[in-house]
């Protein structure tokens, strides 16, 4: 048995290089496990948000002539139901408050009957603001309308009874009112466009009381709810979480047999958690395993570098009668060792980056789903191991002769594909993949009409994988061809430096060709990555603040109750609060366009900029501030959504006549406005058609300058603390928002996702990487050529001159790789961003470059470089006499 | 008449203690102009080593090594490019450089202009009938080409002290017997003093002066007889 004395050797003899190859598996497992460890728990910890953002889970509602009892009893013996509550729901004309000779009537209304375990079961449904939070209880929008307090006596209108007196216990905040009052059973499309301004709720009893006669006049004024938790655990993936959800919801409706029908607003949330999920296994894909195949080529590299040694400790073994069989069992053997070292190393060093950084050693995974990670990782290691050496061992022994085996530099043929010009192939495929898939808007995540399952469109992933694979190729054909034919100029440049060696240093690097053109290529490889991975994370988190902000509108909104006559100098009590920076008002009013009615945003020009940010993605025609310029010049000018530019065939200048309402008529009149440019995205504004124009002339048109929203920016990245003392000024007349509270209520979407901890697992991946990539493989390549330096030692060069050659390798594989790295990086970048264009929302201006870590990194890779080669360097200046007994 | 190289009592140990090697315990020697030494002895008898020590590449433990014929003024210049050149026993030729660029390598490392280098490169290939091979890669080269290259690069040094470490140690008869032939004709060419070390009698048997070592202990002739036996070859 040839295999263990000759593993034992390799221990004792070379345990540098062996643990040199072991760290580029460790690195691969160690990069595949943490990210996959990763993704799993943030697809878990997406369930849970989805999940947490449901207040009630299961609404359904009692079809007419059905026995809500029954409902009930059935609901509440089905399996995966908990706690269900009867919710009563009574329509009425209005409310109405008397205090004086004042009279405050609203339009028509809901009165619920909310059973008093309700807050404790659902206790993110209801937020007391003022007084009880049991009893007759009233919506805070309600209250403003009708300038209705605690206390106060209201009452309201039952079609063809008496109106009914109630006593305001307290003042409440519907958190959920959309999802409380949607119309369960129908498509989205058809949901009510908002929840009812008008709500008091009743207990259970007082209800009955007032609205047991209405049914028995009008049923279809009233409707019973059961309102309902989800009982099962819930998998950690959203996509098998929503089919769960969704079957038992499904088989529900089969037990209520048409009696019931089921709103699953678990189903819904966890629906959109599964798309998220996928565009997070899509970052994986995207951007861990280019690390995971460049730590593979680093294995291959460091392998090879001694590759030299095995080709001629395999002639040896050859000749003295060792079968191919034989040479193969080493290489496999190695291999084997080599994938167990470097597995155990990798899944150690992802065990202790997750305990420090997630205070989990499995990133917050089940421990089931990382044994999982752990294995195909451990399997991953073994694969590039098995490539990495034994292969080129079985390769080595089948095709090569003793002789040439023992071959140093070779006047061998170009490889195939460099012969056959793969690189550039792979360049032009991947222009065509990109432009093809460009033209469906880079969808990645495909939800086909009708059909309830989503995939991942990984046609998409071509485009940047060809681009990769052919870029590295051809960072190599340029490194070749540059050493190859630019060996005179290479050795004017090295004069200054080498002097009357410059030509035998050329030569020797011309010579050396292949070796420095794959060193580089994988410098240039680390720096793609380190660059890509790095610009992308960062492009990521400014987009996921943007988002944030856009969504919000500012980091900090404060929405006035609609109703309320607010005018914009009530913005002056709001500047004056500590930590607000700027302030500016913004109307929010409907407008028709033709027979379409749409958003409107009067703003004022001047302070909006200040006071949001606007990115230039938002706008067609012009920059943001162009055209808020513009809309500062000119008062009648306008911005409207593409749409409606496509729609009306408008070009910059014409005037459009939108109708919008008299504030004192309530009559919708014509306005003409100018078309100037067109809005995509603004602040607070739908994602769909919506027109931005000037509040003043707006104000001027209609008679009203009521403000819907004012647009806080905050001196202080704490957003919350600010929004907290605005709340405080504000009281029961409006809502208050901040941005780091609307970061965490859009769980579910991806840009709340934490990248960070990816982005720190990824970028000290890319770090060890940079380091190991540059210095160790010209480390080891250069330790292979000892012998080489110690003959010229032995010939009477002197240690400088042994330095010129080194260090003129090491510098033209260094600036090589980081410039050509560089290059390629930036256009892979772009690429990548634009393909997950979908990831982004809005999508990004321009590329957020993280300067400060890129020079790190840079400097890394040069110290790493400078550290290898100076350690050689070292070798070269002990004593001739060492240095040949060495070797 | 002034030596070459001469040695008193030089002695060279590696290690300490208990590891303490001897590897060479007394050599007086002393090499002239033209001399043509064959230095026989057993493996591990101190033959590298000595060679080593007289190629100015490691340092005596004690005694005394001169170069009486290359001072300077009382001072010893640098051996090395320069007046001494070795051949050893394995591959010693630079992998990524052509013959021709090895055998120039010795001259730009000390300094001479790049084409003068060339130009006597192909100078000393062309002496020793190699010309042929200039721009062949080492590992294109047979065992014995490859020695005989690292022989044009010490003759196109213009060596005036050829030490030859078992030059033939692993080859087979008929290319060793090139090689030697090779050697002294490159010795004979330069009027260099040449010394052989070897174990093969053979090899000993071409030149006129035997040096023997046994565990470390030269052997010479006095310089008397080295003197005497000047004018022959190997």
């Amino acid at each position: 048995m040839l295999t263990a004395p000759w593993l034992t050797g390799l221990v004792r003899r070379r345990p540098g290089r062996l643990l040199a190859t072991a760290l580029g598996i460790a690195l691969a497992v160690g990069l595949l496990g943490s990210i996959g460890m990763f993704l799993s728990s943030s697809k878990a910890v997406m369930t849970k948000r989805a999940a947490a953002t449901v207040v009630v889970p299961w609404q359904i509602e009692v079809q007419p002539g059905a026995d809500a009892a029954s409902v009930l009893t059935r609901a509440r013996s089905f399996r995966g139901i908990e706690h269900p509550l009867t919710v009563e729901f009574g329509h009425t004309g209005g409310f109405t408050l008397h205090q004086g000779d004042s009279t405050q009537t609203t339009g028509a209304g809901v009165v619920l009957s909310l059973p008093e375990t309700y807050a404790d079961v659902f206790p993110d449904a209801v937020r007391t603001l003022a007084g009880s939070s049991s009893g007759v209880l009233l919506a805070q929008q309600t209250a403003a309308n009708l300038q209705a307090t605690v206390g106060d006596t209201i009452t309201f209108t039952r079609l063809g009874l008496p109106d009914a007196r109630i006593k305001v216990g307290g003042i409440v905040d519907l958190l959920a009112a959309d999802s409380l009052f949607q119309k369960i059973g129908a498509p989205a499309a058809a949901q009510p466009v908002a929840p009812p301004d008008n709500v008091a709720m009743l207990p259970p009893a007082l209800w009955h009381q007032l609205f047991d006669p209405l049914r028995q006049m009008r049923p279809d004024l009233v409707t019973t709810q059961i309102h309902a938790g989800f009982r099962q655990r819930l998998p950690a993936d959203p996509s098998p979480a929503y089919s769960m959800v969704e079957s038992e919801g499904r088989n529900l409706e089969l037990v209520l047999a048409g009696d019931g029908l089921l709103g699953n607003n678990l189903g819904a949330e966890l629906g959109k958690a599964r798309s998220d999920a996928l565009y997070a296994q899509i970052l994986f894909l995207f951007l861990g395993v280019p690390g995971a195949v460049l730590s593979g080529l680093l294995t291959a590299a460091i392998a090879a570098s001694g590759a030299g040694r095995r080709r001629r400790d395999q002639a040896l073994l050859r000749a003295r009668g060792a079968t191919v069989r034989q040479l193969v069992g080493l290489g496999v053997g190695e291999a084997v060792l080599v994938a167990a070292i470097g597995s155990a190393i990798g899944l150690g060093c992802a065990a202790m980056i997750g305990a420090r950084s997630f205070a989990s050693a499995t990133y917050g995974a089940a421990a089931s789903t990382a044994l999982v990670w752990a294995t195909g990782s451990v399997f991953a290691g073994l694969v590039i191991a098995v490539a990495s050496i034994a292969w080129p061992a079985w390769r080595d022994a089948t095709s090569i002769t003793v002789a040439n085996a023992r071959r140093v530099v070779g006047r061998v043929q170009d490889p195939r594909w460099m012969r056959w010009g793969v690189d550039v192939i792979l360049l032009a495929a991947s222009v065509v993949v990109f432009w093809s898939t460009s033209r469906n808007g880079y969808k990645l995540v495909l939800a086909v009409e009708g059909v309830s399952s989503i995939s991942v469109n990984y046609w998409a992933f071509l485009g940047p994988a060809l681009a990769w694979l052919g870029g590295g190729m051809f960072i190599w054909r340029t490194a070749d061809v540059a050493l190859r034919y630019g060996h005179r100029p290479l050795a004017r440049l090295l004069r200054p430096f080498v002097g009357g060696l410059a030509g035998t240093v050329s030569a020797s690097m011309s010579r050396q060709r292949r070796l420095l053109a794959r060193s580089l290529t994988l410098v240039a490889l680390t720096a793609v990555f380190a660059g890509s991975t790095a610009t992308f994370n960062s492009t990521y988190r400014v987009q996921a603040e943007v988002d944030a902000v856009l969504s919000n509108g500012a980091m900090v909104t404060v929405v006035e109750s609609p109703g309320k006559e607010v005018d914009a100098a009530r913005g002056k009590d709001f500047a004056a609060v500590p930590g607000v920076r700027s302030v500016t008002s913004v109307q929010h009013r409907y407008a028709y366009v033709g027979s379409d009615l749409q958003d409107m945003y009067g703003v004022d020009p001047t302070t909006i900029v200040r006071a949001t940010k606007l990115r230039n993605t938002y706008f067609r025609g012009g920059t943001a501030d162009q055209l808020m310029a513009k809309l500062a010049r000119q008062p009648n000018a306008a911005l409207l959504s593409l749409e409606t530019v496509k729609d009306f065939q408008l070009t910059p200048g014409d005037t459009i006549n939108l109708r919008l309402q008299d504030g004192k008529t309530k009559a919708y009149r014509p306005v003409p406005f100018v078309y100037v440019g067109v809005a995509i995205e603004f602040p607070t504004a739908p994602s769909d058609s919506f027109i931005i124009a000037n509040a003043s002339y707006i104000g001027q048109q209609t008679g009203s300058s009521t403000v819907g929203t004012f647009l806080i920016d905050t001196a202080t990245d704490d957003s919350t603390a600010v929004a907290r003392r605005i709340a405080k000024l504000v009281g029961t007349s409006g809502i208050v928002n901040d941005v780091a509270s609307d970061r965490r209520k859009i769980g579910s979407s991806l840009t709340s996702v934490e990248l960070g901890g990816l982005t720190k697992v990824e970028l000290g991946f890319a770090i060890v990487l940079a380091a190991a990539a540059s210095g160790l493989v010209l480390w080891l390549g250069l330790t292979e050529r000892r012998r080489t330096f110690a003959v010229a030692a032995a010939l009477g060069a002197k240690p400088s001159q042994i330095a010129g050659f080194i260090w003129s390798e090491a510098v033209f594989v260094t600036v090589g790789g980081l410039v050509s790295g560089g290059v390629a990086g930036w256009g892979l970048t772009h690429m990548i961003v634009k393909v997950l264009k979908g990831v982004f929302d809005p999508p990004p201006s321009a590329l957020a470059v993280p300067y400060g870590y890129l020079a790190s990194v840079a400097a890394i890779i040069v110290g790493a470089v400078v550290i290898a080669t100076a350690a050689i360097t070292a070798v070269t200046r002990q004593p001739t006499i060492d240095m040949l007994r060495d070797v | 008449m002034i030596p070459v190289v001469e040695t008193i009592d030089l002695r060279r140990t590696y290690g300490t203690g208990q590891g303490l090697v001897s590897a060479l315990r007394s050599a007086t020697s002393e090499l002239f102009a033209g001399e043509q030494v064959a230095l026989m002895g057993p493996s591990g008898s101190g033959k590298s080593t000595l060679l080593h020590l007289l190629a100015g590449i490691d340092h005596p433990t004690s005694g005394t090594i001169r170069w009486p014929l290359f001072e300077i003024n009382g001072a010893t210049p640098t051996l090395r490019p320069g007046p001494v050149g070795i051949v050893f026993q394995y591959p010693s030729l630079l992998p990524p450089l052509t013959v021709v660029e090895n055998v120039a390598l010795p001259l730009l490392l000390a300094s001479r202009a790049e084409t003068e280098s060339m130009m006597l490169a192909h100078k000393a290939l062309a002496v020793l009938d190699m010309e042929s091979l200039a721009n062949k890669l080492p590992e294109e080269l047979s065992g014995g080409q490859a020695q005989r290259v690292a022989i044009a690069r010490v003759l196109a040094t213009g060596s005036k002290l050829i030490l030859a470490d078992e030059p033939t140690g692993q080859l087979d008869r008929t290319t060793a017997t090139q090689v030697i032939d090779v050697l002294l004709a490159a010795a004979t060419v330069s009027g260099a003093t040449l010394l052989i070390s070897t174990h093969d009698e053979a090899v000993a048997r071409r030149c006129a002066i035997r040096w023997t070592m046994a565990e470390g202990v030269l052997d010479a002739p006095s310089i008397k007889t080295s003197t005497a036996a000047m004018s022959s070859s190997c």
